[in-house]
């Protein structure tokens, strides 16, 4: 049976999220135009609350827009002053040192996890903007952060061709996933030990080198025993983005081809090694 | 040495060749009036005469005069420095005076010796800078009604000479400046005044060939020359040259010229007449080298360097995982090497080779050799050679450099104009010969004293091409047409030179010799272009050394050669030919009955290189780089290909020295990702894909030829059976026993998780309220936790259909 195939995009998918509940998926792209949320430059990181009212991106022309999720109405952008009543942050944390690449809410919105240039995390606290843990695991470029479903955990992309799960709460590591490309993304199953991320090669090698090498499969692993068992082929290219329905029962893939496949668990249950 | 007069003549002759050296100061302002003693322009043309004069004042001892009223000019307060006083007279000598002076300085010529303590006086007060010199010039040019500057009498300077010029005294004349171009010729004749000028004449005819003379001095005793001669060059190489040339030179019967270096005098002279007995070097106890030989499940050791160059590791082989031995970051600044037995491990440098080995990869010696890129181990473990594109000089060969692994002394350096062709030197099987090919020359040294043997060269002009039989002391080379001359190949017996066997050959355009591993055979590849034929064709000469008259049979082939390669211990060739994509495979078999047969050939291959397992019988066909990884695992003895497999972008094949395993790598340095390496079995059977960060090379360690008789392997090969029952139920054990330590692993794994995952989960839970309370009472833990909220609403399209015929259905 064939995945369902979004195709909104004419450009590299940079993320894509669910909504809380499962039922909406946001998909934002290099596009000038972004199929369902509209902004003027490439869109790279795209975030709904809790209960699907808000919607928040941010582009590479370093805006940050808010729109309302249910009627695409735009409210304001956040670094343009004239838009916000009082300018100031509520926290700025500065952070000289390496440039930070992903970064999510901790569990409780209590703390900021930040991934780094570096490869370093960084727990910082959302009230006082102090570092609360530094750690570092990573040797490269950490690409995703994401949290499981339940928040006590994530999973963390890495350049250095690893994926690795920490601890939210403490920043403890707890176990690590190596493939021989640098991962883009990497998400948790909500239901099963099943972690799965992909990559390959970074998008500037990518019309240089065969699609025989790219191994832009999206790569299953079990949680506990660090193992992999399966891989799910379907993008051209690398996988940017990685997100599982909150119900685990279905997760989709963007890839720097422009596509975001839609796969049910009844997609890829019957494929060899799953 | 003789006496003290001869070394007095060279330190005069040697002062008056260095004129650039006198201090301005000393050089009084030109006066055309009265020709002073000693000008600038002391004549050249003063000639010996003038010399015996010196050599004679000399003698005489006006030195201590001299050196007293240099003291008294510059006042006796003075403390004159040993160099400044000491300066003789005769440093205001200048052969290079211009020519127009060269006549005044003749008629000043027999005024100079009166006047040389004058000339000494002033040159000293030249050289220490002090008032004294304002005395003497004022009295020299005659003008007195100028006021004394000089010091009063009693005056004592507080300042010291060096502090005051020594930038200047610096660059003062010395003693040594010079003598490097100052010869002795022994066992001349000895003649007296009247055949003087005939010697001289005939000294010059020969000596002058080999530079400009510039000075030359006959010691004299009882009317007759002593035997004896001293000539001085322009510069110390023609020196050189004249010591290299004319020592042994037959002037007649009874004569026979030696020449040396004056230096050289000094040199032997200083040598003390007592040996010391060199100190006895405490014995460094490196532990057994080849203790990886000793391994109980015979496992063979390979190093890995990869992150780029930044890390070098060294693995046992191992079926299951590659077991880490040592792991260093930064031991070699470029790659690593392992001496030709194993016992070495070579790291690169830019100060030089470090050799390391034993258990722990201590350092066992190191190798200077600024900029070093480029090695090379002898056979023997006993030398080793490296190469640096830096720090040649000509008269000091540095650029590559032969060193004994033991001592870690230097042996000898050469000079090499290129490295294109590394090994520049070629190395016998048995270390005792190494060989290098120049222009028309083949060049033969032995070992241990590094000299050429028999002291001479081999003249082969147009020597295109030498080897080594790796079997035996045989060269193989080859000269190409010339004009009528037929291209050749040439077999060589040494050291005895000996030609054992020459063939000619015709509408030759290149050559390549290809020896089987034991020197078996030898096969030269010939590329011809036949009269009356277009294109190239290539033939195979195979020369069987091991037989009577060495017979060579022909295998001609039509197509291309991709490559071709013996099958080590053995009689067997594999040879890839024709064009992409339609490459073959043939292998060949050199029978005991005359015979070449052609056993098999595999067409529409994906290969450009052959492996042969080192034990003979297995190949590796492997398509590299640019064929992807294309790899076919064949069985000779019967022809059969035992797997065909790929390892995608492969650049690398290396064969583990027993043969029992094959490693093919993507190397950074030739592609940027997926740098691996892979083991397979002997059969093409993928064990182990071994990813690491940027890999770049690996190296099985090799290992020494093996102590068994041919007899003892044969046995062993019999009785394999046996052996292969107790490997078996082995290779068993350890197979349930990792397995079981998998489960064991998986069990603890899990275990260890659920415990971390309950712990989450508790504190997620103590957690809840505080969740609700920011989520305004909202449950968001479970998915339909508020269906009550949910709307649902059918949304409906419209599509409306309409047909349109396509094209006239008539």
């Amino acid at each position: 049976m064939k995945p369902i195939l979004l195709q909104g995009h004419e450009w590299p998918i940079t993320q894509i999220k669910y909504n809380g509940k499962g039922d909406l998926l946001f998909t934002v792209a290099k596009d000038p135009i972004v199929n369902v949320w509209y902004s003027v430059n490439a869109v790279w990181y795209v975030h709904a609350d809790w209960n699907t009212k808000h919607v928040l991106t941010g582009s590479a022309d370093n805006s940050c827009h808010l729109w309302d999720c249910e009627t695409g109405k735009y409210f304001f952008d956040l670094r343009d002053p004239s838009q916000i009543d009082n300018n100031e942050p509520y926290v700025k944390i500065p952070c000289n040192d390496s440039k930070i690449t992903s970064a999510i809410w901790g569990p409780q919105g209590e703390c900021i996890i930040a991934g780094h240039k570096s490869g370093e995390l960084n727990q910082y606290s959302a009230k006082s903007g102090k570092v609360l843990v530094n750690i570092k695991e990573h040797l490269r470029q950490i690409n995703d952060i994401r949290l499981s479903r339940d928040m006590t955990m994530f999973v963390t992309a890495s350049k250095d061709n690893t994926a690795k799960i920490f601890d939210s709460t403490t920043l403890e590591h707890q176990k690590t996933f190596w493939t021989e490309r640098p991962a883009n993304s990497a998400a948790l199953s909500p239901n099963y030990d099943h972690v799965v991320l992909g990559g390959g090669q970074e998008a500037m090698d990518i019309t240089t080198t065969s699609t025989r090498i790219g191994k832009f499969e999206a790569r299953f692993f079990h949680l506990a025993f660090e193992e992999e068992f399966g891989r799910v082929k379907g993008n051209f290219g690398p996988i940017n983005s990685f997100a599982f329905q909150p119900d685990g029962k279905s997760y989709s893939s963007g890839g720097e081809d422009g596509y975001v496949l839609f796969l049910h668990a009844r997609h890829y249950a019957g494929h060899p090694g799953l | 040495m003789q006496d003290a007069e001869n070394v007095a003549v060279p330190e005069a002759a040697e002062e008056r060749a260095e004129p650039g050296q006198q201090q301005p100061a000393a050089e009084p302002p030109p006066d055309a009036g009265l020709p002073r003693p000693a000008g600038p322009g002391a004549p050249e043309a003063a000639g010996t005469e003038a010399v015996s004069e010196e050599v004679a004042a000399a003698e005489a001892g006006p030195e201590p005069q001299v050196r007293t009223e240099v003291e008294a000019a510059s006042g006796p307060s003075k403390s004159p420095s040993p160099s400044a006083a000491e300066e003789p007279p005769g440093s205001h000598v200048e052969p290079r005076a211009p020519a127009q002076e060269e006549a005044r300085g003749k008629q000043v010529r027999d005024e100079r010796a009166d006047s040389r303590a004058q000339a000494a006086s002033e040159d000293a007060g030249g050289n220490e800078g002090s008032a004294a010199e304002a005395e003497p010039r004022a009295l020299e040019n005659g003008d007195a009604d100028e006021p004394s500057f000089s010091d009063p009498e009693d005056f004592v300077d507080d300042v010291s000479e060096e502090e005051l010029l020594g930038d200047v005294l610096k660059d003062r004349p010395q003693e040594a400046d010079g003598i490097d171009s100052v010869i002795v010729v022994d066992n001349v004749p000895q003649v007296g005044p009247d055949r003087l000028e005939k010697l001289k004449n005939v000294i010059h005819k020969i000596f002058s060939k080999f530079g400009k003379i510039t000075n030359d001095f006959y010691p004299e005793e009882d009317g007759k020359t002593k035997g004896y001669i001293f000539l001085e060059y322009a510069s110390p190489a023609h020196a050189v040259d004249a010591v290299k040339n004319a020592d042994g030179y037959k002037l007649d019967k009874q004569h026979t010229f030696r020449v040396n270096l004056f230096t050289d005098f000094d040199k032997y002279m200083t040598i003390s007449d007592e040996w010391d007995i060199p100190e006895k070097q405490p014995f460094k106890d490196l532990g057994n080298l080849r203790y990886w030989l000793e391994e109980a499940e015979c496992r063979d050791q390979y190093s890995v360097i990869f992150e780029s160059g930044d890390r070098t590791s060294i693995f046992w082989n191992d079926v299951k995982d590659p077991v880490s031995i040592e792991e260093r970051a930064r031991w070699t600044e470029t790659y690593v090497r392992w001496s030709p037995k194993g016992t070495y491990l070579a790291t690169f440098h830019q100060r030089g080779i470090a050799l390391w080995g034993g258990e722990k990869f201590k350092q066992i010696q190191r190798f200077s050799h600024q900029g070093v890129q480029l090695i090379d181990f002898s056979p023997c473990e006993r030398y080793l050679v490296t190469f640096s594109p830096l720090m040649d000089t000509q008269d000091d060969p540095q650029a590559i450099i032969i060193w004994d692994i033991l001592t870690g002394h230097k042996k000898r350096g050469f000079h090499c104009e290129s490295s294109a062709h590394w090994p520049i030197f070629k190395w016998s099987h048995d270390g005792k010969f190494f060989a290098r090919m120049t222009l028309d020359t083949l060049s033969i040294y032995e070992t241990p004293s590094m000299g050429l043997l028999d002291k001479k060269s081999l003249k082969i002009s147009g020597i295109k091409d030498f080897s080594w039989s790796p079997g035996g002391n045989i060269i193989a080379f080859w000269v190409p047409e010339d004009k009528d001359i037929p291209a050749r190949v040439t077999l060589m017996q040494l050291p005895t030179r000996q030609e054992i066997r020459v063939r000619n050959l015709f509408n030759v355009v290149d050559c390549k010799l290809h020896w089987q591993k034991n020197g078996d055979y030898l096969c030269v590849k010939v590329d011809r272009t036949p009269k009356g034929t277009q294109g190239v064709v290539t033939n195979f000469e195979i020369f069987r050394m091991r037989e009577k008259q060495v017979p060579v049979d022909v295998v001609e082939m039509k197509e291309t050669i991709t490559a071709f390669a013996w099958e080590p211990n053995g009689s067997k060739c594999a040879v890839l030919h024709g064009e992409a994509p339609r490459i073959s495979v043939s292998f060949y078999h050199v029978k005991n009955n005359r015979k070449i047969e052609l056993i098999k050939m595999f067409d529409k291959q994906q290969a450009n290189t052959i492996f042969w397992s080192p034990q003979g019988q297995f190949v590796v066909l492997a398509g590299l780089r640019s064929m992807n990884g294309a790899l076919a695992f064949v069985d000779t003895s019967d022809c059969t290909v035992m797997n065909i497999a790929e390892h995608y972008m492969a650049s690398d094949v290396e064969w583990d020295p027993t043969g029992r395993y094959v490693v093919t790598s993507v190397s950074w340095w030739s592609h940027k990702v997926d740098n691996a390496y892979w083991l397979w079995t002997f059969q093409g059977r993928l064990l182990q894909k071994n990813n690491k960060d940027r890999f770049c090379q690996l190296l099985w360690r090799p290992r020494p030829p093996t102590l068994l008789s041919q007899e003892q392997i044969k046995q062993i090969k019999k009785d394999l059976k046996k052996y292969s029952k107790i490997f078996e139920q082995k290779d068993r054990l350890s197979q349930s026993k990792a397995s079981k330590e998998l489960v064991e692993r998986r069990r603890t794994m899990m275990e260890d998780f659920r415990k971390y995952r309950k712990m989450a989960q508790e504190l997620y839970m103590e957690q809840k309220n505080e969740r609700l309370e920011l989520r305004g009472g909202v449950d968001t833990d479970e998915l339909d936790s508020n269906v009550d909220d949910w709307e649902e609403e059918t949304i409906e399209f419209f599509v409306t259909e309409e047909i349109i015929p396509l094209g006239n259905q008539e």
